[in-house]
């Protein structure tokens, strides 16, 4: 069987040819399969962004192959790629990425609507995920009428809403207190024991502790991939 | 994404920034009204202006004779041709229907407490006519009625009699009637015509409703047997209206007519001239067209130049909203759905601002109708809806590239936008 990601020598360069030339990712081979729980460690510029977008079909690589569960992912077009971050990776950023303009409830449902799945169907998803991240009651509200961690967690419900097997978090709790960035950290382990694989995008180690395997960057290369005793939140 | 769903988030965005989006509807809207306003009005103008004319009637041939010679007095010394050519013309009565004279004179009309020297054309502030207008005074055959489409509502029309005794009758428009008789029977009352009495013997039916306007303007006359002209100190009219059975018949007896004139008048002291009466018409529907294409041209100009600034808001909005761009399409948003949104949202903004262009422009038809026509002109159902469908097109024609452009931003650069 195929693995459920896999990444053969990788490079993603910027100004190629040129003296400025910038090696993002430099020759990175990694498999990752279904149910594992990842790491991606590094320090800033070490490449573990670039990682993640090509990992979530963001953005495509300068040379090297990558399958997706099989599938070359080079071979396929913008609607294709579009197709498979709707259906199967779920992101959560940083800097939660909502929708201002749109309340609590519109914003989980966006990738169903993109689906094209009916308004009541929809809105059952959507509340589901919700009520999963204990935000059901503040569905009406906009985002900007929120706490960081409560957006995060809209975030995480529009990521789980349309239930896909794989859930991209890059530093989800990078602008969260250490409280708030606990509970992200503890929901995220909750969704990897019921069967989703999680890569986690992060440059501290304290956070990388809770994944079961960690893949270390440093200058575009991986400079280390362990396995290790998961500190359970 | 279907297209109920982003109809919904473009209204959302639209409503989202109310101040924007109209100061940009602005342009669309002044746009539509001004194209609106011109269409209709003109519209409206042509198409009332024909009513008119076929209230009157068509297939007339105007027949005129002129002479250069006058008297020591420097009157015309020309010639009564009219008992000839009427002869002439009932003689050709496959062609022709009826000959009258169209002259018409100035004189003071007198009933009771009614004078005419006393009316004038007036109107109120919205244009409405006001009081009584002075009645048109024509000199005409018993053929008159024929010739104008006219039909007798009381009494009796003028006869051949009446103009060869010289008989002091006359009959009446039904806009003059009621104007000097009201709701009294006018047949068998007298009215004084510069101080000569003279009977009415019959009134014309109306041949437009008072309210439509003209009919204020085309059924105030009052006919008098051309001979009357001697009572009456007029000159002798040297303009005949032929009513020819049909537009074929016109054109033959235009021809016939023509014939016989050159037999008859002496072309050493004068001349004729044999046409058909919507000449004049013609040249005025085609003056009227090209005034509206001037106009026309301007208002989409003004078109033009709002959606330009709906292209220009549109872009703005792309470049602010490059984040939220990026953000859908993570999370699945295909181009097409990028591209659907943004259109969709240019062309509500337009069709939201040709719906107040349309009732601006209906109202401007309104106060243009008023003012230079003294019309009531609402605009025509067809206009509405091109109005409408054109500023919709404006707003996906215009929006296309904003559009577009949204849709080509790649997910990670617009992600990292701010």
């Amino acid at each position: 069987m195929a693995h459920l990601v896999e990444l053969r020598t990788v490079y993603k360069i910027y100004g190629e040819g040129l003296e400025s030339e910038v090696r993002a990712l430099d020759g990175v081979s990694l498999t990752i399969e279904k149910g594992e729980f990842v790491a991606v460690v590094g320090q800033s510029g070490s490449g573990k962004s670039t990682m993640m977008n090509v990992l979530g079909c963001l953005d495509i690589p300068t040379r090297g192959d990558y399958f997706l569960d099989g599938t070359d992912v080079r071979e396929l077009t913008d609607k294709e790629l579009s197709l498979i971050r709707n259906k199967q990776i779920g992101f959560i950023f940083q800097q939660y990425n909502l929708i201002q303009s749109l309340t609590v409830l519109e914003n989980v449902e966006l990738p169903l609507i993109y689906q094209g799945i009916n308004a009541d169907d929809r809105h059952d998803m959507a509340m589901e995920a919700l009520e999963r991240v204990g935000l059901a009651g503040r569905v009406k509200h906009k985002p900007t009428e929120m706490s960081g961690g409560q957006q995060q967690r809209v975030a995480i419900a529009r990521a789980i809403a349309t239930k896909p097997p794989i859930i991209m978090a890059d530093e989800p709790t990078g602008a969260l207190d250490s409280h708030t960035g606990h509970e992200v950290l503890q929901f995220l382990q909750q969704l990897n024991r019921e069967g989703s694989t999680v890569i986690l995008i992060t440059h501290d180690n304290g956070i990388a502790a809770t994944a079961r395997r960690i893949v270390r960057l440093q200058d575009g290369k991986i400079v280390k991939d362990e396995v290790q005793e998961v500190d359970w939140l | 994404m279907n297209i109920r769903q982003a109809v919904k988030m473009a209204w959302k965005s639209i409503l989202g920034k109310k101040g924007r989006s109209v100061l940009t509807m602005l342009g669309i809207i002044i746009g539509i009204a001004a194209v609106m306003t011109i269409v209709s009005a003109m519209n409206g103008y042509t198409e009332k202006t024909m009513e008119q004319y076929a209230a009157m009637g068509s297939n007339q041939l105007t027949v005129s004779i002129y002479s250069w010679m006058v008297d020591e007095d420097g009157n015309s010394m020309a010639k009564d041709y009219f008992p000839d050519l009427y002869d002439y013309c009932n003689g050709i009565k496959d062609y022709v229907m009826g000959i009258t004279p169209t002259g018409s004179f100035s004189a003071t009309v007198v009933y009771g407490t009614k004078n005419s020297s006393n009316m004038q054309y007036s109107y109120d502030e919205q244009g409405n006519p006001t009081g009584d207008f002075p009645p048109s005074l024509y000199l005409g055959s018993d053929q008159y009625s024929i010739c104008n489409n006219l039909t007798v509502q009381k009494g009796r029309d003028l006869t051949a009699l009446d103009s060869s005794r010289y008989n002091q009758v006359c009959v009446m428009g039904a806009m003059a009637a009621k104007t000097f008789f009201g709701s009294v029977d006018p047949v068998g009352k007298t009215l004084q015509v510069n101080g000569q009495n003279f009977d009415v013997v019959g009134v014309y039916a109306a041949r437009m409703g008072e309210d439509s306007g003209s009919g204020r303007y085309i059924d105030n006359f009052i006919v008098f047997p051309y001979t009357a002209n001697r009572l009456l100190g007029s000159e002798v009219s040297s303009e005949f209206v032929v009513k020819a059975r049909s537009a074929d018949a016109m054109v033959e007896a235009s021809s016939r007519i023509g014939g016989f004139l050159k037999g008859l008048v002496n072309t050493n002291t004068g001349g004729y001239n044999v046409y058909p009466q919507n000449q004049w018409q013609q040249y005025q529907n085609e003056q009227m067209g090209m005034i509206s294409l001037v106009l026309g041209g301007i208002a989409a100009i003004s078109l033009l130049v709002g959606g330009i600034g709906i292209m220009n808001i549109m872009l703005v909005t792309v470049t602010e909203r490059t984040r939220e761009i990026g953000i859908r399409r993570a999370i699945g948003a295909q181009r097409s759905s990028i591209v659907t949104q943004f259109l969709i949202e240019a062309a509500m903004l337009c069709g939201i601002g040709g719906i107040f262009g349309i009732l601006l422009g209906t109202a401007g038809s309104l106060v243009v109708g008023k003012l230079m026509f003294q019309m009531t002109i609402y605009p025509a159902a067809w206009i509405t809806a091109c109005a409408f469908s054109l500023s919709v097109a404006l707003g996906i024609v215009f929006g296309i590239y904003p559009a577009v452009k949204a849709s080509n931003l790649q997910p990670v650069e617009a992600l990292r936008a701010e």
